[in-house]
C-alpha cells in the first residue's frame, strides 16, 4: 500500500446559539494526503478521512486505544463545517502536512467552507488523556496538529485543576417559556478560582484560529472572503472547561444515604440532573428558589470575584523568638504585593505608618485595600479559627499561641491556607529542606570485603570488592544512641526542642525505625550495584547512607564526572582522543571495574567507535604482564551496515589490534574452529542477525567483553537477537547507542536486561514500579527515582553541552564506511569487466566519453542498484548498506531534533531520496535541483530555516544545492556520493556550516569500500593540500590517465562484499 | 420537622421565645411563620408588623376566616449605647469581618457588656409583642410564628438584630468611620450592588469577536507558543479548599450537614471515581 500520510486533528465546535442547551462536542478528524481529485460532493473537505466504516473503528484499529479507552472516549460519527483557507477550489493542506508532504503554502488563497467528517467523542477529558500518552510515548508514527495539540495541553491543565478540587456549584436562568411568568433555574459545576482565570488568558492567545472557525453545519454558499468574524477564544475555552467539569461531577455516582439528607436542596439536584439519577437516588429535589439564586450568587462573588480584583495576598508568619520562652509562639500577618511578592509589610508596621507611605503602597496593593484585607482575614479565620483571636483589635498584626497550638497549625492549617491562597512563611527547621529527619542510618564501607588495591588508580575498589552495611540511628545526620532516641519518643510534645534546635517528633515514624533497626543484622558481601539500587530505592525521608572514604569517593566520582581524570592516549592509539573522548574511556574503564555494566550514549559524531577501540587499547598496556598474551576477546554485534566501518576504524586507530568480521556465507561456522580461529584476534565484529543463527558457534569462545552497537536494536527483549545476545557469557558488557533511550522506559528496561541482569527487576515488576506511574500519573518521585537507578550506568554526552562545545571545533568531518551488497557487487563487475574489454579499443572523444560514463554508472551502482538498473524496482535499503547506513544516521539525529542536509550529484537518486525519507522518517523533507524554480526555492528554504518547524530533512542535488543559499538550521551534512574535489563537497558544506550556525556541524562522507570510491577518498586525503590546483571541478582531468591507471581506480576489491 | 435555624445566633433569638411559652403553643406557632400564614410582613423603624391568616373557631366565636395584626419588637438601646457599641465593635476586627461576610460575630457580646446589655435576647422580658386575636396567653401562636420568621431572617442577616434593638445607622456608621477596618464595613453596607444577571445558557456561550488578517501560518498555529502546563505537583489537594473560604453555613444552605462536609466529600468522590479522565 502507498503510504499515507495522516495528520490528526481535533477541535470543539459549539452548537449554534439560542437553545439554553448548548453542549458542544469535541471532534476529531484526520487529515489526509491530497489527492489531486475533487469529491464530487463539492462541499466536502477532499482530502481527509471521510470514509464513515474506516472511523468507526479508528480508536481501536488505528490508534490501538484498548477497549477500555475506547468506552471511555465514547466515539461516534460526527460532522462539522469549518471555514480554511483555500485556493483554486480546494482546502490548503495544515501546516503539518505541507510540512509532511513538502507541500509549500502560496501567499494568495481564499476561504471557503468545508465539510468535514470526523469521530465526536463523549468524554474529551479521557480521550485526549490517551492521546497524550499516546504522543509522548507512543513513537513517532502518531502525528497531531498543532490545533489537536493545544487542546492536548489545555485539558491536561484542566485535569490539573480539577484534582485540586478548583470547581463549585453554580447556576444558571432558564428563561420562562411562553405562558409562564416565572423562570427556572438550573444547577451544574464550573471551574473556578484565579488559576483557571489565569490559564484561560494564557491559552486564550495561543489556540489556532482553526478552532474559532468552526461551526456546526454549512449555512449556504461561501464567498470566498476573509472572514469577518471568529469565535471568541476565551469563550470557547470556557465553554469546553464548564461542560466538561459540569460533565464530569454530575455524573459522578453518589451513594444513596450520602444523597438522602440532600433530597429536598437543590443542591442535591445539582449532584443528580437526570430523572434517571433521582429516581436511582430515590429522590427529587427542587429546582433552586430566587433566594437560593441570590444567596449564591453573593457567596461565590464573595469567594472568586474578590481574588481577581485586589492586587495584594495575605500572609502569615509564625516565628518563636529565640531565647524567649518556647511556649510562646506567634502568627504574624502581612501582605504582600502580587505583582512582585518580594515586596512585603508586616501589618505591625502598617497601622502606624504615615499616609504618604501608606498610600505608596496602597497603590499596590490596589483598591479597597481594608475591604479586601478585612474580607482576607475573615475568609483566613474561617479555615483557622485560632486567628479570630488576633482581631479582636481595630488594628489587628497577629496571634499570640503556645506550643500545642503551633504545632497544630504547622500541621495542618498553614497546608490548607497554602492551598487557599495566603502566603504562609513557616520556621526554617520546618521546611522539607530544613526539616529535621530522625533516620535509619547504613553506613556502607568499602573496605570490609577484600583488601585494598593498592597502585593503579588510588582509591578506586577492584571488580570483587564489597561493600558492608553497619545501621544505626541518625539525627540530623548525626548519630544517636538507643537511649536518645527512646527519650524522644517519650516527649509528650511532639515539638521538641533537640540539641538547640526545634524538630518534629512523629511518633509512629521513629518507633518503626526503631524496630527497623534493632532487626537488621549488620551485612557484608554487599555487590556495589546493590548498593546503588538500595540508595535510589531508599526513602529520603526514614533512611539515609553513609559512605567511608574510599565508597565516597568512587560516588563523587559517579555523580560527577568532572571529577574523572581524563587518561593519556593509550599506547598504539594513532591520532589524538579529545578531552571528553579521554574522560570517556577513563569512565568506561572505572565502570568495569565496578561491576556497573555501562551504556556509552554520547551524540552521533562525538566519536563512540574511537573510545571503545581506546578501550580496548588501554586494558592491553594497564592488565597484568602474566595476562597479557592471554587477554580474551571482545565481541562486538552491530548492524550490518556497520561492520566494515568498525573493521576500517580499528585499522586507522588502532592498527595493532586484530580485528575479524564475522560473516559472509563463507563464514566459519563449527564452534572449536571458530574458537581457535578467533584466539589471536582482539575485536570480533558480527551482525545482530548472525548472533541468533550462529548462537551455537558464539557461545563457544569465551569472551572478555560482549559490546552492542546500536543498543536500540535490542529494545525488544522478547526478540530472537535480544535473547541470544542475552545468552551469552562475557566477563564484561557494553551498550552503545546515539539514540536517547530515556524516554522509552521499557527500551530501557531491555537495555539494562542485556547490561545488568535483574537490576530493575523483571518486565512485569518493572512496569508496575515505573513505566504505569511515570507515563500515565506523570509520576515525579518515581521518575527521580529510576533516575537515580540509571543515571549511574549510562554517559549521554551532547554535542551542546557547555563542555563539549569547547572541546571540538565548530566543523567536525567524518568518513562512513560500508559495502557493497552482493547485489551490487555483481552489477559493480559486470560494468568493470565490460569496460576493461572495450576501453583498449578506443581513442579520443569515444574514450572520454566511456570513461567518464564509466565513471557515473560505478557511482550510481554504489548508491543503489536501482539507480543503475534505471528499471523502476524497489529502492529498498537491503539492496544497499550505504542507504541503509543513512536511514540510521538520519533517524538518530531527528530523534536529537538536529535538522540535516543530503547531498548527491544525481538527480534521480534525490528524487527516490526524498521520498524515501518522507515515507521513512515522518518529517519535513525538501529536495532542491537543477529544475526547481526560484520560488519554490525561496519557500523551501524559508520553511526549513524556520526555526518553529520541526527537524527535517533537505535533499540537494550538488550542482543546484552546492552554492549560495543559506541553510545553518542544519547540523549535520551528508555526502551520499563522492566528488572529486574536496573543495565542492566543501562548499556544500558551508551551506550549514557559515555565519548564522549555533552548532557544531558534523560533515558526514559516505564512502564505500572496495570500490572507487574508496579510491576517490584515497586520493583526496593524499592530495588535499595539491588537490585544488590538481583537479578541476569535473571529471574531465581524469580522462588523461592512462589504461592502467583507470583499471585500478575502478577494480573491485571483493573482500568488500558483505551479504545483507 | 426542619429546625427553624441553622445558627448559633437564631438558636439564641429562639430560646427567648421557648421560654415565655407553652410548648403547644411554640408547636403551633412555627405553622404561621409560613407563606400560606404570613401574608403580610415588614419590619420599620425596628417594629417587625405582620398580618396572618387565622382559623375559624366556634369555641371562640370565630365563624369566619379571620386576618390577625401582629406587632413584634425588642427593647431597644439608647443611643448613647449605640455609640458605646459602635465604638467597641469598629475596634474589633475580627467583629468587623464576620459581619462583613454575614455573620454574627463570636465575641459580639464582647461590645456589649460595657453597657451591661445583650444584642441577643436572653429573657423574655425583652420581647414585647401584640397580637389582634382573642387568645389571652400572650404571647400567642401567632407571634411565635412571626417571630421564627425574624429568625430564619437573623440566619441570612444578623445585622437585622442591630435594627430590631433601634440602632440608628447613622451613628453606627459615624462611629465606625473612626478605623480604617470599620470604614471598610460601612462602604460595604452602603455599597452593595444587588443585582444578579445569571447566565440564560447551560454553558457560556461563545460570542463573536473581528477576526483580524488571519494567514494560513496563525490559521493552524496560533501567534503564541502553548503555555507550560501547571500541573502543581502531585501533592494531595486540600479538600474543597475554594469553599472553605465561605464558611460552613452559607445563605443558600438549608440542609443540616456541614455544607464543607458535604463539599468534601463531592470533591473526593469526582476525583476517586473518574479516574480514566483525569
Amino acid at each position: 500500500m502507498e503510504h499515507q500520510i495522516q495528520i490528526h486533528h481535533g477541535t470543539w465546535i459549539p452548537q449554534p446559539s439560542g437553545e439554553f442547551d448548548n453542549s458542544g462536542r469535541f471532534v476529531f478528524w484526520i487529515e489526509t494526503q491530497q489527492t489531486g481529485k475533487k469529491d464530487p460532493r463539492p462541499e466536502l473537505h477532499p482530502s481527509h478521512l471521510s470514509d464513515t466504516s474506516r472511523l468507526e473503528g479508528f480508536l481501536a484499529s488505528d490508534l490501538k486505544f484498548s477497549a477500555a479507552a475506547v468506552a471511555a472516549a465514547g466515539p461516534e460519527p460526527a460532522r462539522f463545517c469549518a471555514t480554511m483557507p483555500s485556493t483554486s477550489g480546494m482546502p490548503l493542506p495544515s501546516l503539518e502536512m505541507a510540512r509532511l508532504s513538502g507541500e509549500y503554502l502560496p501567499d494568495e488563497f481564499q476561504w471557503n467552507d468545508w465539510e468535514i467528517k470526523g469521530i465526536a467523542v463523549r468524554n474529551p477529558l479521557a480521550f485526549l488523556r490517551e492521546l497524550q500518552v499516546l504522543s509522548s510515548f507512543g513513537g513517532g508514527e502518531f502525528q497531531v496538529g498543532y490545533d489537536l495539540k493545544f487542546w492536548i495541553h489545555f485539558a491536561q491543565q484542566l485535569r490539573a485543576m480539577v484534582r485540586q478540587h478548583q470547581f463549585l456549584p453554580v447556576m444558571k436562568c432558564l428563561q420562562p417559556k411562553r405562558g409562564r411568568s416565572q423562570p427556572d433555574y438550573v444547577t451544574g459545576w464550573a471551574p473556578a478560582d484565579s488559576l483557571y482565570e489565569r490559564c484561560l488568558r494564557d491559552f486564550a492567545i495561543a489556540m489556532p484560529a482553526v478552532c474559532t472557525l468552526v461551526k456546526n453545519a454549512r449555512n449556504g454558499s461561501t464567498s470566498g472572503n476573509a472572514p469577518v468574524s471568529v469565535l471568541d477564544r476565551t469563550d470557547l475555552l470556557r465553554q469546553f472547561s464548564e461542560q466538561q467539569v459540569d460533565m464530569l461531577v454530575s455524573s459522578t455516582p453518589f451513594t444513596k444515604s450520602f444523597l438522602k439528607p440532600l433530597r429536598n436542596s437543590w443542591f442535591g439536584g445539582a449532584l443528580t440532573p437526570t430523572p434517571a439519577s433521582r429516581i436511582a437516588a430515590g429522590i427529587d429535589p427542587p429546582s433552586p428558589a430566587e433566594q437560593d439564586v441570590a444567596h449564591w450568587h453573593a457567596w461565590q462573588k464573595k469567594i472568586i470575584g474578590r481574588t481577581r480584583g485586589s492586587g495584594f495576598s495575605l500572609g502569615l508568619r509564625l516565628s518563636q523568638d529565640d531565647g524567649t520562652d518556647d511556649k510562646r509562639w506567634r502568627i504574624g500577618f502581612f501582605v504582600s504585593c502580587n505583582e512582585d511578592p518580594s515586596l512585603l509589610v508586616d501589618l505591625s508596621d502598617w497601622w502606624g505608618m504615615p499616609e504618604h507611605r501608606k498610600s505608596e503602597w496602597q497603590n499596590r496593593f490596589g483598591p479597597q485595600f481594608e475591604r479586601n484585607l478585612l474580607f482576607s482575614l475573615g475568609q483566613a479565620a474561617r479555615i483557622c479559627p485560632l486567628l479570630w483571636q488576633g482581631m479582636e483589635t481595630a488594628e489587628p498584626t497577629g496571634v499570640d499561641i503556645d506550643l500545642e497550638k503551633a504545632y497544630e497549625f504547622l500541621k495542618d492549617d498553614a497546608l490548607v491556607l497554602e492551598s487557599a491562597g495566603y502566603r504562609i512563611v513557616l520556621p526554617s527547621w520546618w521546611t522539607p529542606k530544613g526539616r529535621r529527619r530522625a533516620r535509619l542510618r547504613v553506613r556502607a564501607s568499602g573496605t570490609g570485603g577484600q583488601s585494598q588495591e593498592s597502585g593503579s588508580d588510588s582509591g578506586l575498589l577492584t571488580l570483587s570488592t564489597l561493600v558492608q552495611y553497619n545501621y544505626e540511628l541518625s539525627i540530623d545526620g548525626e548519630a544517636v544512641t538507643e537511649d536518645e532516641w527512646r527519650a524522644l519518643l517519650e516527649a509528650k510534645s511532639p515539638l521538641v526542642k533537640y540539641r538547640g534546635e526545634w524538630m518534629e517528633i512523629d511518633h509512629r515514624q521513629m518507633s518503626e525505625t526503631l524496630e527497623l533497626w534493632r532487626s537488621r543484622e549488620d551485612s557484608d558481601g554487599i555487590e556495589f550495584s546493590q548498593m546503588i539500587k538500595d540508595m535510589a530505592e531508599a526513602d529520603p525521608n526514614t533512611e539515609e547512607f553513609v559512605f567511608d572514604d574510599v565508597l565516597g569517593g568512587v560516588l563523587k566520582g559517579l555523580q560527577n564526572l568532572e571529577n574523572l581524570e581524563p587518561m593519556d592516549n593509550p599506547a598504539g592509539l594513532h591520532g589524538d582522543l579529545r578531552v571528553y573522548q579521554k574522560k570517556g574511556v577513563a569512565w568506561l574503564a572505572r565502570q568495569e571495574r565496578l561491576g556497573l555494566h555501562p551504556c556509552l550514549a554520547d551524540d552521533m559524531g562525538l566519536g563512540k567507535t574511537v573510545q571503545l577501540i581506546a578501550l580496548l587499547l588501554h586494558e592491553r598496556q594497564h592488565e597484568e604482564p602474566a595476562q597479557k598474551s592471554g587477554i580474551q576477546p571482545t565481541l562486538l554485534v552491530a548492524p550490518t551496515s556497520v561492520l566494515s566501518n568498525w573493521k576500517k576504524e580499528t585499522g586507522k586507530f588502532a592498527p595493532r589490534l586484530k580485528c575479524y568480521i564475522h560473516h559472509g556465507s563463507n563464514r566459519i561456522r563449527d564452534p572449536a574452529e571458530f574458537a581457535e580461529t578467533i584466539s589471536g584476534y582482539d575485536l570480533i565484529v558480527t551482525s545482530f542477525n548472525l548472533v541468533r543463527s550462529d548462537s551455537e558457534t558464539l557461545q563457544a569462545a569465551n569472551w572478555r567483553r560482549i559490546v552492542v552497537d546500536e543498543a536500540q536494536n535490542i529494545k525488544n527483549p522478547k526478540s530472537a537477537q535480544a535473547k541470544a545476545i542475552f545468552a551469552l557469557p562475557a566477563t564484561f558488557r557494553i551498550a552503545m547507542t546515539g539514540t536517547p533511550i530515556e524516554n522509552r522506559l521499557m527500551d530501557m528496561w531491555s537495555l539494562f536486561r542485556f547490561l545488568n541482569p535483574g537490576y530493575l527487576g523483571t518486565a512485569a515488576q518493572f512496569r508496575r514500579a515505573y513505566e504505569l506511574p511515570i507515563q500515565r500519573e506523570n509520576d515525579m518521585a518515581r521518575t527521580r527515582q529510576l533516575q537515580q537507578l540509571v543515571q549511574p550506568f549510562i554517559l549521554r554526552r551532547l554535542k551542546s553541552d557547555k563542555s563539549i562545545i569547547d572541546d571540538l571545533p565548530d566543523k567536525v568531518e567524518q568518513k562512513v564506511y560500508c559495502n557493497l551488497t552482493k547485489e551490487q557487487a555483481s552489477l559493480y563487475q559486470a560494468v568493470v569487466e565490460d569496460v576493461e574489454d572495450r576501453i583498449e579499443d578506443s581513442d579520443g572523444m569515444a574514450r572520454r566519453g566511456l570513461i567518464l560514463s564509466t565513471l557515473m554508472k560505478l557511482k550510481q551502482v554504489c548508491n543503489h542498484p536501482a539507480q543503475f538498473i534505471q528499471d523502476g524496482s524497489a529502492f529498498d535499503e537491503r539492496r544497499s548498506h550505504k542507504l541503509a547506513r543513512l536511514n540510521e544516521m538520519i533517524e538518530e539525529a531527528l530523534l536529537e531534533s538536529d535538522s540535516l542536509l543530503v547531498f548527491t550529484q544525481f538527480t534521480e537518486i534525490g528524487e527516490r531520496l526524498e521520498t524515501q525519507f518522507r515515507e521513512r522518517h515522518s518529517c519535513p523533507v525538501h529536495y532542491l535541483h537543477g529544475g526547481t524554480s526560484r520560488r519554490r526555492r525561496e519557500k523551501m528554504i524559508e520553511s526549513f530555516q524556520d526555526p518553529d518547524s520541526p527537524a527535517g530533512i533537505f535533499v540537494l542535488s550538488l550542482r543546484a544545492g552546492g552554492v549560495g543559499i543559506t541553510l545553518t538550521q542544519a547540523n549535520h551534512v551528508f555526502h551520499f556520493d563522492r566528488w572529486w574535489n574536496p573543495a565542492v563537497e566543501n562548499q556544500a558544506t558551508d551551506r550549514a556550516y557559515r555565519i548564522g550556525q549555533q552548532k557544531t556541524v558534523f560533515a558526514h562522507k559516505m564512502v564505500t569500500l572496495g570500490t572507487l570510491e574508496e579510491r576517490i577518498d584515497e586520493m583526496i586525503e593524499s592530495k588535499k593540500a595539491l588537490a585544488e590546483n590538481i583537479v578541476g571541478t569535473d571529471e574531465n582531468w581524469l580522462t588523461e590517465m592512462d589504461n592502467d591507471s583507470f583499471r585500478e581506480l575502478i577494480a573491485l576489491n571483493r573482500q568488500s562484499i558483505m551479504e545483507a | 420537622m426542619a429546625k427553624m435555624t441553622r445558627t448559633w445566633w437564631g438558636e439564641i433569638f429562639l430560646d427567648v421565645l421557648a421560654m415565655s411559652m407553652d410548648e403547644g403553643r411554640l408547636k403551633r406557632g412555627r405553622a404561621y411563620s409560613g407563606p400560606n400564614r404570613l401574608l403580610e410582613f415588614s419590619i420599620n423603624k425596628g417594629v417587625a408588623r405582620a398580618t396572618l391568616r387565622g382559623n375559624i373557631n366556634p369555641y371562640f366565636g370565630v365563624y369566619k376566616e379571620p386576618r390577625y395584626k401582629v406587632t413584634v419588637k425588642l427593647r431597644q438601646f439608647t443611643s448613647a449605647d449605640w455609640r458605646r457599641i459602635s465604638k467597641a465593635i469598629s475596634g474589633n476586627a475580627a467583629c468587623l469581618s464576620q459581619l462583613l461576610m454575614n455573620e454574627m460575630p463570636t465575641a459580639i457580646e464582647d461590645a456589649f457588656s460595657d453597657s451591661g446589655k445583650t444584642l441577643l435576647p436572653r429573657s423574655k422580658d425583652e420581647l414585647i409583642s401584640t397580637c389582634s386575636c382573642p387568645d389571652w396567653a400572650t404571647p400567642c401562636k401567632h407571634v411565635a410564628g412571626v417571630y421564627y420568621k425574624i429568625a430564619s431572617l437573623l440566619d441570612r442577616d444578623p445585622m437585622l438584630l442591630f435594627q430590631l434593638r433601634g440602632l440608628e445607622f447613622s451613628v453606627f456608621r459615624e462611629k465606625l468611620a473612626d478605623s480604617p477596618l470599620g470604614q471598610a464595613l460601612i462602604d460595604e453596607q452602603t455599597g452593595e450592588d444587588g443585582s444578579i444577571d445569571l447566565p440564560t445558557n447551560r454553558y457560556t456561550e461563545p460570542r463573536r469577536t473581528p477576526a483580524a488578517g488571519i494567514d494560513p501560518r496563525s490559521y493552524w498555529m496560533g501567534e503564541h507558543p502553548l503555555p507550560s502546563v501547571d500541573v502543581s505537583s502531585g501533592s494531595p489537594p486540600t479538600p474543597a479548599v475554594l469553599v472553605k473560604k465561605g464558611g460552613d453555613h452559607p445563605p443558600f444552605w438549608h440542609v443540616h450537614q456541614s455544607f464543607i462536609g458535604v463539599m468534601e466529600e463531592v470533591c473526593d468522590r469526582v476525583v476517586q471515581k473518574n479516574r480514566p479522565s483525569l
